[in-house]
């Protein structure tokens, strides 16, 4: 297809790549010496607006449309911060990581990232963490269905299959570890946040405490958290990073040895677990 | 395959009045699958791979037809719109089976940036011809009936050499494809930039207007914003009698995307928008027998006068809430913990 190219008509390429600038400034733009030059330049005005006015409307729901969306996605954020904390945080992102996708889904993809390498941020560290649950939620949520675990497959399994069998995961699935219990605050931001009569700063922020979270979509499309247990985390990562369950079994308790006993004792029942709770969705025989 | 009274033939078929399907009204429409004629979805909201958004998409699918509207295909930016967009696009076509689909004379950014919103473009020679390549490209690829809207716009390019209703027109003749035809962007844009809006209506190729836009906007005082919330205006029903009764029957949707009211409200509205489509159709049919006849179209003139603003300034955004925005009240308790 086609590539706007430019002709005596003028470079309409350029005058797109001046808007899209000037959208995204933080500073009201009539105030703005190069802005009012370059609105003179490009756009009419009329008897009511100058050329810099009618920009000026577009850039201010540039702000509004994105702030309002990061809001939306990062309840669990904002609460931890307040207002304040939380605009100068939202602002220093959009001005650092413009949206690159159609979608505004994908609009918080690097705030996490960019709360880690922005250390003014306060409780910097949950902060990261809780923009970590609140992305893997927005994966989560629309991810690609997958149908539940077969059991007469599983049943059909050789002994010996599981030595090399393959554990596929649910696309809805994440294994998530965070340095504070950041779901539960979530949880409680969320119900101050939906409560008119209590504010979110009553929220005590937690104390650090490592957890290992596994977020996923039940059959009734919920999103979902659980707790696990370090032993059942590392064998989760063995699972997912390609290894088959006995080998993954025994990296863990290598690795883990004062849980070896725990692994070796558990590791059916969890199975069994995961697989009903459809984290489990298939188990593919190896070479 | 449409025949209206004067025998004019349009591609698409008329599907009556529908409403924007939007996130709010779920519950109430697949519980109680209220009589509708059909519903828009906003395309990039059900662009995904699974969970609630497809769920509830195909549930309506079972009762409803559905049509296709975009906001992102950015017919006019700098580049040819993105591939791996039109195959996401694709693959819900293949699953809506829409009649057809339409996105908007607009661009939304440049490459490797994205601003969300549809930003104007000049109406000059040269953009008609990248606009009509590319959505005549986009018609072929889609496979499915392709309309373009007329936006509403707040700001106007010295580059411009000619009216919007001349670009719009130029563009769909030479692609052949269809016009979305928004009656409420006519007036803002009326409103914004001082034109007459009966001159727009009259002169868009009319038997191409292969659906009709209905939406109420938010007056600033100097200048309308395209908010879609609140009530549509009389001005706006007066303009979609003049549009009916050149064009004939044509699918016409009601859009409402801010403070969305109870669906019964919409209900109200699409109720209203097919009284005075049957009002324009009858005055159209008389006009066929008797040209001298009265008529809603010919001979008015509409360039808005700018009154008092009638509230602070909004956000507006484009297509209502998005499907994540229900994403916290899906979540209950379990055996293991619900956020």
């Amino acid at each position: 297809m086609s590539t706007l190219e430019t002709s005596g008509n003028g470079d309409f390429v350029s005058v797109q790549e001046w808007l899209v600038k000037q959208l995204q400034r933080d500073r009201f733009l009539p105030k703005q010496a190069d802005a009012t030059e370059g609105s003179e330049l490009h756009l009419t005005g009329n008897d009511r607006l100058r050329p810099v006015d009618q920009l000026e409307i577009y850039r201010v729901q540039f702000w509004l449309r994105h702030t309002s969306a990061m809001l939306d996605d990062y309840p669990g954020v904002s609460g931890i911060l307040g207002q304040a904390e939380w605009e100068q945080l939202v602002e220093s992102y959009l001005l650092a990581c413009s949206p690159t996708s159609y979608s505004l889904r994908d609009l918080g993809d690097r705030f996490a990232a960019h709360i880690a390498s922005r250390p003014v941020t306060p409780h910097q560290d949950l902060c990261e963490d809780m923009a970590r649950l609140e992305w893997a939620y927005t994966e989560l949520f629309d991810a690609a269905p997958a149908p539940p675990l077969d059991a007469a497959k599983l049943a059909a399994l050789p002994e010996e299959a599981w030595q090399t069998a393959r554990i596929v995961f649910n696309p809805a699935f994440q294994l998530l570890s965070v340095r504070y219990p950041v779901a539960e605050l979530r949880r409680q931001l969320r119900n101050a946040q939906s409560h008119p009569d209590t504010e979110p700063s009553t929220v005590a922020i937690p104390e650090p405490e490592a957890q290992h979270l596994v977020l996923y979509r039940d059959r009734q499309l919920r999103l979902m958290h659980r707790r696990v247990g370090a032993p059942a985390a590392l064998l989760l990562r063995h699972l997912r990073a390609g290894q088959a369950l006995v080998p993954a079994a025994e990296a863990t308790a290598a690795e883990l040895p004062e849980a070896a006993a725990e692994v070796e004792a558990q590791v059916g029942a969890w199975f069994q677990d995961w697989g009903a709770c459809g984290w489990i969705v298939d188990v593919q025989a190896g070479d | 395959m449409s025949d209206d009274v004067l025998g004019a033939a349009r591609p698409v078929p008329d599907w009556g009045v529908g409403v924007g399907l939007r996130v709010p009204h779920y519950r109430h429409v697949l519980d109680a699958r209220p009589a509708m004629d059909f519903f828009e979805v906003i395309s990039e909201n059900f662009m995904v791979d699974g969970g609630k958004p497809l769920h509830h998409l195909d549930r309506v699918l079972e009762s409803y037809r559905v049509i296709q509207h975009g906001v992102s295909l950015s017919i006019g930016g700098p580049e040819a719109p993105d591939r791996e967009y039109l195959k996401k696009l694709k693959a819900l076509v293949k699953r809506i089976r829409p009649a057809w689909l339409s996105d908007h004379f607009c661009f939304t950014g440049v490459p490797g940036q994205n601003l969300h919103d549809l930003l104007p473009l000049p109406y000059t020679e040269q953009m008609v011809n990248v606009v009509a390549e590319r959505a005549r490209q986009v018609q072929d690829y889609l496979e499915v009936p392709f309309a373009l809207e007329n936006t509403s716009s707040y700001m106007a390019y010295r580059q411009s050499h000619m009216t919007e209703w001349q670009f719009v027109s130029e563009v769909v003749d030479r692609a052949g494809i269809g016009l979305m035809f928004d009656v409420n962007n006519v007036y803002v844009a009326a409103y914004n930039h001082g034109f007459d809006a009966y001159e727009f209506i009259r002169n868009v190729p009319h038997d191409r207007i292969f659906q009709i836009h209905l939406a109420g906007h938010t007056n600033l005082g100097d200048y309308l914003i395209d908010t879609h919330n609140g009530n549509i205006i009389e001005p706006v029903w007066d303009l979609y009698r003049a549009t009916i009764e050149l064009a004939g029957s044509v699918s016409t949707l009601i859009e409402w995307d801010d403070e969305i009211p109870a669906f019964g409200e919409l209900e109200a509205l699409a109720a209203r928008a097919k009284s005075i489509r049957s009002e324009a159709l009858a005055v159209r049919a008389q006009r066929a027998q008797d040209p001298a006849a009265p008529s809603f179209a010919l001979g008015k003139t509409l360039v808005p006068t700018p009154t008092a603003a009638s509230t602070a300034r909004p956000s507006w955004n484009q297509g209502g809430p998005r499907e994540a925005a229900g994403l916290d009240q899906d979540f209950s308790s379990g055996t293991a913990a619900a956020e």
